[in-house]
């Protein structure tokens, strides 16, 4: 500021001679009298000529042509490859869409027999991961970078003297399918007059492999064929989420459970868990009940079918049933009648009951129909026995050599100090996974392995179906694939495709048909699975001296309950941020694990939400932030495992870092905490239930980031109009009201929708997308939230901004709690851009950035929108996002995974789901390319291709021959909101559940009176209640 | 005598930035405007000499744009369809089959400048001989027609739907240098869009839809 008394001189000099500064010819006298007004002058000129000499082309843009076109290669075209994912023994069908050599987007192969075209979110999840410029790049020795000739021969030498002294080998990996590696392994440790191999799983379904050998004589996995099964009755297998093969059992499952009007029939399906997961909350009945009690009630319930079979069993000495008799006497008489459309699943570790499973299944005819023992399952494999022996052995010090593949052992194993002491001692510790892991960070070497998408391998989840994984691009780094590694440590030096082709040749094409191993192979190759006959141990009949009912032990105060989340089976995928942004289905948490516990047992212990607990087991400790679910057991306490992996530090600054950015990971922690050291080794099993447990409280805090605290749909009371307090976002009905009126659970419209405030001067020809949702279906697995993020690029944005509200996902799953919480009913949808004809988007933009194709789609042009977000607020779904900042990637090699159909949105702009219409684009310009017309299923969204319930059905509406236009006159379809004439492209059809009207007290919505309830509650259970929006209401202050 | 000093080194700076200035006009453009934009290329190929004197088809070299989304530049092997044989122009061999005639001897290979840059992509120093270590290496010619990343272009629809290359391209076979003859801008697309709808492309009735997810996406 000049004020009077500080004028500058020369201000004094211009006001009081000749014109004024502006015009002034600067005296010569002048011209280097600098003052403040003509240094502006000169400055201004100085930086507007720069930033004007800024405004020229950028730099010339190189175009690099092959310089031989590798065959069959288009530049710009997209190649498919078929693949099969090996990473998870149950070892789904992959097609890899490759573009430019680059792998970029994982799809279900709809051929394979297994995964039937559908995927799980780790699957799809699978580019982030290969795209990682932390997996190894280099051989590791003793922690340091070294060369693979170097490392070779470093171990070959310690072998050879193992060799000599005639000491242990011992290679552990996780369930391994594959017949060529599984040989790899077997020529490697014959070598040693001690060596064996062990298998680890993470989550160990050792006990019912044991107990079909105490029942069947041999040691195996059934093969459950859940399409045949009309009653389903599970005992804490979350078989629909994480148990085994789930997206096998998913698609089976779903074959029984979509009711047609003329024939209104579906499977039942009763589940007994004590924590809430996916399957537990699609059942058509829950029942909560502690894992510690799941043989108690499967002693009552075999008494029960036993005694239909015309067997009295001495039920006196048992402990008596939590669950009530009549239901359990009603499910018996559901099992029995359904004898050999049945089967009984369950989890639970204690061989004893699972021989109780076994001898139910047996007593309701289930073996051959329902399970099939003679062609097993090979999907699970682990022996804890072997594993707690190994454990033994490392203590002892009686392990002279060491090798670990696919897993982290010393993550995945309680007595984590003790154990890396014990392998201190070993001679030769090697690890051959992908990353520095807590175990590879003690081996002395570390000869890292391909990814999936680099190697060469094969798989056999089932014994009689063998698929291949083909190696898609150049390894990154200069790692090396497990099979040439256990092959040259064998003194065979063959790369990894001669080594597979020369065991297929002599071990896989004399149990096909083929005769020309060359047609076989390129076939094979081509197919990526092949039908072969079955290789598998013979088994007896039923032993039926095998069962006895022992009485369980009394339950504890407290029962601990270890599992796996949906989007994190293994350790192993911690380190894929897709994976760890993705909300769980039931908690909605992201980036963390947490302790659940019942609304009464954290009453009781005076926590809720985000405040730190500490669990105590068998002498470990782990402390964690407490989540409340309603529907848990009061008993049961439940943590997710892999957590808490090495190196997961690296996501702390992940989000954008901005003025008030908070870390994703604290200073020194990691994501999420490892709940390993809790499971139990008492039984010689590895058991992840356990009743000693102690459980307190602890002044800390910890804030979980949900993504459904907020993005409700329901009216606030004081505000609602007659009949809107409370908006059926989910519709349900039961299939009793279903039989009488497919319509019924219909919401009750209370304005006409026939009134158009437009004219109807948009005529609707050509193509008309629309898409329906199938809620029946729908379990809520997410695989389609990550399909999405995969195809449409969305970024992750890290803890704090899903806390602060702002995640990206285009397509997010919104879960609803129905029910009280001894029999909770919970009905997930998929929620993303409805595409209405009446969008309230389009109207509010200020500059046609979002608009209505001819084609029906909602359009978002992300280089015309300036942000201003009225579309958002507009939104009654809440599906737009808006992009608060620029969320550049980790390092440049992520940026590889990027689909380059679709635009890399800037900051400030909105976006929300396309309906892929790139897809969309792609599958016209192919049908003109071919010169024939669009059929139904030429275009699939990445979501519904990635659907193992194939709940999403996609196409033209106007096409009267697609699926989506025979789903507009199903009874069961519903809109969202649709009394609001939004007239949306996206439907939805109705839960229905397979029960009773008279026990579904707390049923959905058959009953049309209970939206005239002048005051509803949301304990009332007349309706379908947002499970958080009480909590919402406490901690609405926080966030905004 | 400072402030002299300070005058003195800011007209110093002034007379600089006159000169970025100067350099920066000649190629001034509003960003992403492009039109008339014609880098030299590291191989001096002419279009007007094989596209409008020997009078071959666009699509023989760039055929990927029937399939793809790119037109793409054409890989080595494809010039080497040719130039395995024709080592320089029509002058130069001629002289030297004359000259080898006439002192008796088979002619000498004679590879002009230009395609020596070309054989040195695949590695090869007698085009004729194969070089089975070849290290390949490509041709790092510079992008001429290049969209905003906003923007979805794919050159397979509009050859099947049988848009003419020149009416985007303008005629390249008369160039000897490729310029980008059009603005390449959304008005301009559009445009072609509505008159290919009204009118159809050579007497074939076309669809050509102009909702923005067509090409923004």
């Amino acid at each position: 500021m000049i004020n009077e008394a500080n004028k500058p001189e020369s201000l004094h000099h211009a006001n009081e001679s000749g014109p004024p500064m502006d015009n002034a010819i600067i005296p010569e006298k002048d011209l280097f009298q600098l003052n403040r007004r003509r240094f502006l002058e000169a400055a201004g000129f100085t930086f507007s000529a720069v930033a004007l000499s800024g405004c020229t082309r950028p730099d010339p843009e190189l175009a690099l042509p092959f310089a031989e076109l590798p065959e069959g290669i288009r530049p710009g075209q997209k190649l498919t490859y078929a693949s099969s994912c090996v990473d998870f023994p149950s070892g789904c069908g992959l097609l890899v869409s490759v573009r430019d050599g680059r792998p970029l987007k994982m799809e279900g192969m709809p051929e394979h027999p297994l995964s039937k075209g559908g995927l799980n979110a780790v699957a799809q999840a699978l580019p982030l991961g290969l795209y990682d410029s932390h997996r190894l790049k280099n051989p590791l020795r003793l922690g340091k970078k070294s060369e693979w000739k170097d490392v070779d021969e470093a171990i070959l030498k310690t072998l050879s003297s193992v060799k000599d002294s005639g000491d242990a080998v011992r290679v552990v990996t996780p369930t391994v399918t594959g017949p060529t590696l599984k040989e790899a392994i077997d020529t490697f440790l014959k070598q040693f007059k001690d060596g064996s191999h062990i298998t680890l799983d993470t989550v160990s379904h050792s006990a019912i492999l044991d107990a079909h050998e105490k029942t069947h004589g041999a040691r195996v996995l059934p093969h459950y064929l859940l399409s045949g099964a009309k009653v389903i009755v599970s005992f804490g297998a979350d078989f629909l989420g994480t148990w085994i093969s789930p997206v096998e059992f998913t698609a089976d499952w779903r074959t029984n459970r979509v009711p047609i009007e003329d024939d209104p029939q579906m499977s039942y399906h009763a589940h007994f868990e004590g924590r809430v997961s996916l399957t537990g909350g699609k059942a058509d009945r829950r029942y909560r009940l502690a894992p510690d009690e799941f043989g108690t009630v499967l002693n009552h319930l075999y008494a029960m079918l036993s005694e239909k079979a015309g067997k009295k069993v001495e039920t006196a000495k048992l402990r008596k049933s939590p669950i009530a008799e009549a239901d359990l006497t009603s499910l018996a008489e559901r099992l029995w009648d359904a004898r050999g459309e049945s089967i009984l699943l369950c989890d639970s570790q204690d061989v004893a009951v699972q021989v109780v499973v076994n001898a139910i299944n047996h007593l309701l005819d289930n073996y051959g129909k329902t399970l099939d023992i003679t062609k097993p399952s090979l999907q699970a494999q682990g022996n804890d026995r072997e594993v707690l022996k190994l454990i033994d052995e490392l203590k002892a010090g009686k392990i002279a050599a060491l090798f670990v593949a696919g897993t982290d052992l010393t993550h995945n194993l309680p007595e984590h100090g003790k154990l890396a002491e014990a392998i201190s001692k070993v001679r030769l510790v090697v690890s051959l996974n992908e990353r520095n892991d807590d175990f590879s960070s003690i081996a002395h070497f570390v000869c890292p392995d391909h990814h999936l998408l680099e190697s060469w391998l094969d798989a056999e989840p089932v014994s009689g179906l063998v698929s291949l994984s083909q190696p898609l691009l150049q390894p990154l780094g200069n790692t090396r694939s497990i099979l040439e590694s256990f092959a040259l440590w064998s003194g065979n030096k063959s790369s990894a495709y001669e080594i597979l082709r020369t065991s297929w040749e002599k071990n896989i094409l004399p149990r096909s048909k083929s005769k020309s191993f060359r047609k076989f192979w390129d076939q094979s190759v081509h197919d990526g699975f092949i039908e072969a006959s079955s290789v598998a141990p013979k088994v007896s009949e039923f032993k039926t001296e095998a069962v006895a009912l022992s009485p369980q032990a009394k339950p504890d105060e407290y029962c601990l309950s270890l599992y796996t989340k949906v989007g994190l089976t293994d350790s192993r995928h911690a380190h894929n941020p897709w994976l760890q942004e993705l909300p769980d289905p039931i908690t909605k948490v992201t980036w963390d694990n947490y302790v659940s516990l019942s609304p009464t047992t954290a009453e009781k212990l005076g926590v809720s939400d985000g405040d730190v607990v500490s669990v105590e087991a068998g002498g470990s400790n782990v402390e964690l932030p407490a989540l409340v679910q309603r529907g848990q057991h009061d008993r049961v306490i439940s943590i997710a495992l892999a957590y808490g992996v090495k190196g997961t530090d690296r996501f702390a600054k992940i989000g954008p870092q901005w003025l008030e950015s908070r870390l994703t990971v604290a200073e020194g922690e990691l994501v999420g905490k490892n709940a390993a050291p809790l499971i139990s080794t008492a039984n010689g099993s590895l058991s992840l239930t356990r009743d000693d447990v102690a459980i307190a409280k602890t002044d800390k805090r910890h804030e979980l980031a949900k993504t459904q605290e907020y993005h409700s749909m329901e009216l606030p009371k004081n505000i609602a109009p007659y009949g809107g307090e409370y908006r059926d976002v989910v519709e349900s009905t039961t299939l009793a009201a279903y039989k009488d009126d497919p319509e019924a659970g219909m919401h009750e419209k209370h304005f006409d929708t026939s009134v158009q405030l437009w004219p109807d001067d948009h005529p609707k020809k050509g193509h008309q997308w629309g898409m329906s949702i199938d809620l029946n279906v729908c379990t809520g697995c997410s695989a389609c939230v990550v399909a999405c993020q995969s195809e449409n690029n969305v970024p992750v944005v890290g803890k704090d901004e899903v806390y602060r509200q702002r995640e990206m996902h285009w397509m997010r799953i919104d879960r609803y709690i129905d029910g009280e919480d001894d029999d909770i009913q919970v009905s997930h949808q998929p929620m993303m851009c409805q595409h209405c004809d009446n969008a309230p988007c389009e109207t509010v933009c200020p500059v046609l950035a979002t608009t209505h194709s001819s084609e029906g789609l909602n359009e978002q042009v992300y280089n015309r929108c300036v942000g201003t977000r009225y579309c958002a607020n507009n939104c009654p779904y809440k599906v737009r996002r808006f992009n608060w900042f620029n969320y550049s990637h980790e390092d440049s090699l992520v940026n590889l995974a990027l689909n380059p159909d679709v635009t890399v949105r800037a900051r400030g702009v909105m976006e929300k789901c396309s309906m892929c219409v790139q897809r969309i684009e792609e599958g016209k310009i192919d049908a003109k390319r071919r010169g024939v017309e669009l059929t139904d299923g030429d275009i699939q969204t990445a979501c519904q291709q990635s659907c193992p319930a194939k709940a999403i059905t996609f196409g033209d509406m106007n096409d009267s021959k697609s699926e989506i236009h025979t789903t507009l006159d199903n009874p069961r379809k519903y809109g969202v909101l649709e009394e609001f004439n939004f007239r949306q492209g996206v439907s939805y059809l109705r839960v229905v559940r397979n029960r009773e009207e008279g026990d579904s007290g707390e049923g959905g919505h058959s009953n049309h009176d209970a939206h005239k309830h002048s005051e509803v509650t949301p304990s009332n259970s007349n309706n379908i209640v947002n499970l958080d929006e009480k909590r919402t209401s406490e901690t609405g202050g926080k966030h905004v | 005598m400072n402030r002299s000093i300070v005058t003195v080194i800011l007209l110093i700076g002034l007379f600089y930035s006159l000169i970025v200035v100067a350099a920066g006009v000649s190629t001034w453009r509003y960003p992403d405007e492009q039109q008339g934009y014609s880098p030299e290329q590291p191989i001096a190929y002419s279009h007007r000499l094989h596209a409008g004197e020997l009078g071959m088809d666009c699509k023989f070299c760039h055929f990927n744009s029937l399939e793809s989304r790119h037109a793409g530049i054409p890989s080595t092997d494809v010039c080497m369809k040719c130039h395995k044989f024709v080592t320089s122009s029509y002058e130069v061999l001629k002289e030297e089959l004359d000259l080898a005639d006439k002192e008796k001897r088979k002619p000498k290979t004679i590879i002009s400048d230009k395609l020596k840059k070309l054989y040195a992509s695949l590695d090869l120093v007698d085009p004729k001989t194969p070089n089975p270590d070849a290290k390949l290496k490509s041709i790092e010619w510079i992008r001429v027609h290049n969209l905003p990343d906003f923007v979805c272009f794919d050159h397979s629809a509009h050859v099947t739907a049988g848009v003419a290359c020149q009416k985007c391209h303008g005629p390249v076979e008369s160039m000897e240098q490729v310029r980008q003859f059009e603005s390449l801008s959304m008005g301009w697309c559009v445009k072609c869009h509505q008159e290919s709808t009204e009118n159809g492309i050579n007497g074939k009735a076309v669809h050509a839809v102009r909702d923005c997810a067509v090409c923004h996406h």
